[in-house]
């Protein structure tokens, strides 16, 4: 059997250059984090699928719209959406309302959540934001870490490893994956927001929307089109498995059954001449709509250790940081750190916590994965995020901050 | 002119071509991509992260709640379903593993 860096059941090859189109001029190459684009200079392009990603920011930066997506679910999505008996569930991260405006006309980096809401609500959607998950995430990674910490503090042979990762950006994740399997178990084994979200609809959701689990389809609104991969892994099916326990016998189904990018979204929209602009802003429709700052700015580098460093701090110390903009981790810089030295009640005693923050993974990423190997990294906890300022700027957000690709098809 | 000498000048104008048509690609692909398309399609790209970074950050400023464990709805749902973080059904259903890619086959 030949090798695969792709398990069965994945989506294979979801970016692809199209030849006839290629004027072989290398802007991909350069944004691509894996070097996984191949051919020379004016000569057609074509991209090695098993060093690939899919993270598409060769797509979004490409200047004559040579590149595709071979997946779409807008069609399915519109099907499911018609049909009385299925509820379906949109799970909108945290970039897409400050980037779909981009697609009706509204200034870059408008805020429109009430308005994506009352899209999503004529459109047909139940709305179980990304965000809320994002704030469970926090939970679940933050305690993972902290549980790290402490059990190496305490010299316990089976402490978990660190620095811990981050385990959020499928990018990065597929990333260490491919090139760095020793490093796996420095990962958080938290799933990421999109999937903690699919699993929680089925499952506690189905009490919620008082709905059978098979009869809910759950569709992620992501700014990046590599979240299409990791929804298509084959182990995330764990509402399936759990309601199979609990003596159901519906054919399996998976956590997150579609994902749509902000720039599918805005289509569909368009598709069911729904003007996102001029409609209403609307709330929400259950407890899976509230979030706070903290799981929003998982959109943005640095935002997960921010998040993390918030909630980490007050079940530390016992109280909240007196100023919750933690500033050394925010901004453009490749590789972000800081320290942090607080007093952990558990271990009665100061503890320095050295952070840093990752992102543009392919220009950034080695030097400090080459220290973690050699033993010699200074960190305890290291967020990474595959796109350039994180997945504001993912490969499925709308192109250029306009809605449209720069040049067109020249 | 020796006939040999001919056959070299034919010879150099048919390498010099095919030079010529490589530089020619090499032109064609500078054309596309002017000098500093790089360095201005960066630019160009860090405003339209900045812009929506700052929308973000607008979203956290103003929301009533700022830290993750102050969700009232995160709570509602540990109590009512989801046990407490770490615990046996986050376990199942919050946690996940990874996988060797270098193993696959
Ligand atoms: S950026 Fe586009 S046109 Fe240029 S080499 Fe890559 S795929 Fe071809
Ligand atoms: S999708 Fe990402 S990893 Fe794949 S070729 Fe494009 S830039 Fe590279
Ligand atoms: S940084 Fe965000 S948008 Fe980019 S690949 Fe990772 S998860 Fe996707």
């Amino acid at each position: 059997m030949t090798a695969t860096t792709y398990q069965p059941g994945e989506i294979q090859g979801l970016i692809k250059i199209d030849a006839s189109k290629c004027k072989g001029c290398d802007a991909c190459k350069k944004f691509c984090p894996t070097n996984a684009i191949e051919g020379a200079s004016g000569a057609a392009h074509s991209i090695d699928q098993d060093k690939c990603v899919g993270c598409a920011q060769c797509l979004v930066n490409c200047p004559f719209n040579a590149i595709e997506e071979t997946h779409s679910a807008i069609e399915t999505v519109i099907k499911k959406l018609a049909d009385k008996n299925i509820t379906v569930v949109a799970i909108p991260a945290p970039s897409v309302r400050v980037a779909i405006g981009e697609e009706f006309g509204l200034g870059t980096g408008s805020l429109v959540t009430g308005k994506m809401y009352g899209a999503m609500n004529k459109a047909g959607f139940r709305i179980f934001d990304c965000n809320f998950a994002a704030d469970l995430t926090i939970m679940e990674e933050g305690s993972e870490f902290i549980h790290r910490l402490h059990a190496t503090v305490k010299g316990d042979p089976n402490a978990g490893a660190l620095p811990q990762f981050t385990s959020c950006c499928p990018g990065w994740v597929r990333y260490l994956e491919t090139n760095y399997p020793s490093l796996l178990p420095n990962l958080s084994t938290a799933k990421s927001p999109q999937q903690m979200a699919g699993t929680v609809a089925k499952t506690y959701g189905a009490k919620i929307y008082d709905m059978e689990p098979e009869k809910i389809f759950t569709v992620s609104v992501m700014p990046c089109t590599a979240k299409k991969v990791e929804a298509s892994r084959p182990e995330f099916n764990d509402a399936w498995k759990y309601h199979k326990e609990q003596g159901s016998r519906a054919a399996e189904y998976p956590d997150v059954d579609a994902v749509l990018t902000t720039r599918e979204l805005a289509k569909l929209f368009k598709m069911l001449d729904i003007d996102l602009a001029s409609t209403p802003e609307y709330k929400g429709d259950s407890l899976f709509s509230e979030y706070t700052g903290a799981g929003t700015i998982f959109g943005v580098t640095g935002g997960v250790m921010e998040a993390a460093l918030r909630t980490a701090y007050k079940v530390l110390t016992g109280s909240e940081m007196a100023k919750l903009e933690f500033e050394p981790v925010r901004g453009l810089k490749g590789v972000k750190e800081a320290s942090v030295t607080l007093f952990d009640n558990e271990l009665s005693q100061n503890v320095t916590v050295n952070v840093a923050v990752v992102h543009d993974m392919g220009n950034n990423i080695e030097p400090v994965l080459r220290d973690v190997m050699a033993g010699t990294s200074k960190y305890h906890f290291i967020e990474v995020m595959n796109c350039a300022g994180g997945c504001i700027n993912g490969g499925g957000q709308p192109i250029e901050g306009t809605g449209s690709s720069w040049l067109g098809n020249i | 002119m020796s006939k040999k000498s001919y056959l070299f000048a034919e010879d150099s104008f048919f390498l010099s071509r095919r030079k010529f048509i490589a530089i020619g690609a090499a032109f064609a692909a500078a054309l596309a991509l002017p000098v500093g398309w790089f360095s201005s399609k960066l630019e160009r790209r860090n405003e339209y992260i900045k812009a929506r970074t700052e929308g973000l950050y607008k979203d956290d400023a103003i929301a009533k709640l700022r830290v993750s464990h102050a969700n009232p709805a995160v709570e509602k749902y540990y109590k009512e379903f989801g046990g407490q973080p770490l615990g046996h059904l986050s376990h199942d259903l919050l946690h996940t593993h990874f996988v060797d890619r270098t193993k696959l086959s």
